[in-house]
């Protein structure tokens, strides 16, 4: 495993989904790196954006594979406000384009990219949790 | 990313290239907020060479089919690399763009 806390965390997702996405942990197939590429990047931006109102706090993000090789691990941690992602309510995708809100996708799309999710609060701190199956 | 605008009349052809992400969402919205402000606009965006888009990038599709369906006009997305197109599928907008 590896992990890296970048403090404090405004205006740097870009630096922390590369970070994650440069991880020795990650697969080298293309079409799966692109979908762990975008819960990464919906998982990162909402901790960046939201977490902290002013942005000063950290992140703790890490990556680990199974020692068989089949399961990627990626754990955000932070101390900002509680907040379960998981219980974000699932987007109507039957609406059409004039009734549609602007928004509300991140954590869907980390969803269907990804093959489990789970959030536990742990000491203060949202632990948030992606796990795809290789 | 790289947003290439042609206009004739209200006929709008544009590529757009490279990764739609939370770093240039800002400058796509800008980029096409010629797009969002025209009348009855005629637009086709050719995908062909978009490689990624976040949720960032979608919010910024949404925002352009509202916009022209206000003014009554049209917009199609043609040539979307399958990868591409799946992110609109899971969410959609598959439903509410027109994808050829």
């Amino acid at each position: 495993m590896i992990s890296k806390r970048f403090e404090p965390i405004l205006d740097r997702s870009s630096e922390i989904i590369e970070w994650l996405m440069s991880s020795p942990d990650m697969p080298t197939d293309m079409a799966v790196t692109l979908k762990i590429r975008l819960a990464v990047e919906e998982a990162v931006v909402n901790i960046v954006s939201y977490a902290y109102h002013d942005g000063a706090g950290y992140v703790e993000v890490s990556t680990d594979r199974s020692a068989d090789g089949h399961t990627l691990t990626i754990t955000l941690k932070d101390a900002g406000t509680p907040f379960n992602p998981l219980e974000r309510p699932v987007p109507d995708l039957s609406l059409p384009a004039d009734q549609r809100p602007i928004g509300g996708l991140g954590i869907f799309l980390c969803h269907q990219m990804m093959d489990d999710l789970s959030y536990n609060y742990i000491d203060h701190c949202n632990v948030f949790t992606m796990k795809k199956n290789l | 990313m790289k947003v290439t605008i042609n206009q004739e009349e209200n006929k709008y052809s544009v590529t757009l290239e490279g990764r739609v992400d939370t770093t240039n969402a800002d400058q796509f919205q800008k980029d096409v907020a010629v797009l969002m402000e025209a009348p009855q606009p005629d637009i086709e965006i050719d995908c062909s060479a978009m490689e990624y888009t976040s949720s960032q990038g979608l919010r910024v599709f949404l925002q352009l089919q509202k916009n022209v369906t206000a003014h009554q006009g049209k917009l199609v997305l043609t040539r979307m690399q399958p990868h591409v197109k799946e992110v609109f599928d899971i969410t959609g907008f598959s439903n509410i763009i027109k994808i050829v």
